[in-house]
């Protein structure tokens, strides 16, 4: 099946993600924000409808619109302080709100489905090039952002005091997982984009590991979901947003029937 | 160490102040605790001198930036939180721009905790826990030591090896400790000072001013 081009940039587009996803996942998920996955990628659903009925480059447009909202839940997060999430929950009503107006209207051609369900034969290598461009930028960004995030993760008041600059960071964080989301949605879909972000971790979590074993089986489970929803969704011609959704559960319940299984053993 | 002048604070941002023109200086090298009834915004002025929060007006002189904190409550965590004792000291360590890894063990010697440098922290009991979060405060040869309540979900046994602790820091290294008590027996017993709040304001006793203000409230 990788003879065919598309399967090639769709295969290469996966193996990006599948590395990307998991490590915004796991700060995301411990800082209890996952929700920040669902809103933005709900951000990204309005991106892509300003960038066809415009005619824009749609991921461009879906990065600039969520990269927005992410730096606005950083910015309004103070606002509300205790009930942040009501801030996710705003901005989400909003994208939906400008998402659904555009689409509906028709401008947006038939093309939105491909963006809500991830679609592999859509990829093209421009796509390629920027989804390449956006994961380097993220995980060079991660890498060197590491143990700021970590603590600021593990204890943001503590990280405060040792001098971490938490405001700067956590904004970076929020172009970051912008940037994640605009790059994954091709392949993963708008509407699986926040289990992608939740699902690996979760699953990593059961195995009760220090952070870096966590993060390491967070990415490899991420690459066996996608990978293998990849693979099934081009043998029963599906969308890949579902097989690779329908993968990542299999694969927790797998994990926690193992651990069960073993624990009685 | 500490010169606080006329500290103001509302979280409203509008009047009466929840401080309200406190005054406190702290010598180098004192240990002193925090008291006060539920809700006299000890930890608020606690936070307040962790620059975690911001004055209304008033100011707060510290003559060291060598500070350390450890939280009653960490924000974040929890018995799930996937991080080993290792990594959370090592990651402190990193932000902290030090290069020697042997710092590592050298807090949690210092703690009693060095045979747990890789358990996940989690695992370990409250008491063990609030040791560790001592151990990564020592990182960094702090000068200034600010605790808030650091018996609380603590068995007797490791309250009184963390005060232990606290008192050893304070006299063999000369470390200056201040912290938030609503243990008086522990404060009595190994405080030089006493900063006693109520109504937004407070006042510093030396301990022996203070035990004998009590014997007199006690008759």
């Amino acid at each position: 099946m990788f003879q065919y081009a598309f399967m090639q940039n769709a295969l290469m587009a996966s193996v990006l993600i599948s590395i990307l996803f998991p490590i915004v996942g796991v700060f995301l998920v411990l800082k209890r924000y996952s929700m920040m996955g669902d809103t933005l990628s709900h951000a990204s659903f309005a991106g892509v409808a300003i960038g066809l009925v415009l005619g824009f480059n749609p991921i461009l447009c879906a990065f600039a619109f969520t990269a927005i909202c992410g730096l606005s839940i950083e910015f309004l997060r103070d606002y509300y302080k205790k009930y942040a999430e009501l801030i996710l929950s705003i901005l989400l009503t909003f994208s939906v709100g400008v998402g659904i107006t555009l689409v509906s209207t028709g401008k947006a051609g038939a093309n939105v489905n491909s963006y809500l369900f991830g679609s592999i034969l859509t990829v093209t290598k421009s796509d390629l090039y920027i989804m390449l461009i956006l994961s380097i930028i993220s995980i060079i960004t991660l890498y060197s952002l590491y143990n700021q995030l970590l603590y600021i993760t593990f204890d943001e008041e503590g990280a405060k005091v040792s001098g971490v600059k938490v405001k700067v960071i956590n904004y970076v964080f929020a172009l970051l997982v912008g940037a994640t989301i605009s790059a994954s949605l091709r392949i993963l879909g708008i509407l699986v984009m926040s289990s992608m972000i939740a699902l690996p971790v979760a699953t990593a979590l059961q195995l009760n590991k220090g952070f870096k074993h966590t993060l390491i089986y967070s990415i490899m489970f991420g690459f066996i979901d996608i990978i293998l929803g990849l693979i099934i969704s081009y043998y029963i011609n599906c969308a890949p947003g579902g097989t690779i959704a329908l993968t990542s559960v299999f694969v927790l319940v797998l994990i926690i029937g193992s651990k069960r299984a073993l624990s009685r053993a | 160490m500490i010169n606080i002048k006329n500290l103001c604070f509302t979280y409203t941002n509008s009047k009466p102040y929840l401080l309200d023109k406190v005054n406190l200086k702290i010598e180098k090298g004192s240990y002193v605790s925090i008291l006060g009834e539920n809700g006299s915004a000890k930890s608020t002025l606690v936070k307040l001198i962790l620059n975690l929060l911001k004055p209304n007006s008033g100011e707060i002189l510290i003559s060291t930036s060598k500070m350390a904190y450890v939280a009653q409550k960490v924000e974040n965590f929890n018995a799930q939180f996937p991080i080993t004792v290792y990594e959370m000291l090592n990651c402190h360590r990193k932000v902290l721009k030090l290069k020697d890894k042997n710092l590592i063990l050298k807090s949690l010697q210092a703690v009693g905790m060095e045979g747990h440098t890789h358990t996940l922290i989690g695992n370990l009991s409250g008491g063990q826990q609030q040791k560790i979060f001592i151990a990564r405060s020592l990182i960094g040869d702090p000068e200034l030591l600010i605790l808030d309540e650091p018996s609380t979900g603590v068995d007797i046994q490791s309250m009184e090896d963390i005060y232990g602790i606290i008192k050893g820091l304070n006299k063999n290294l000369g470390i200056t400790v201040v912290s938030v008590e609503h243990n008086l027996k522990a404060a009595l017993d190994n405080s030089t000072d006493i900063f006693e709040m109520s109504s937004g304001s407070g006042i510093l006793y030396t301990i022996n001013d203070y035990k004998n203000k009590l014997k007199e409230e006690r008759g």
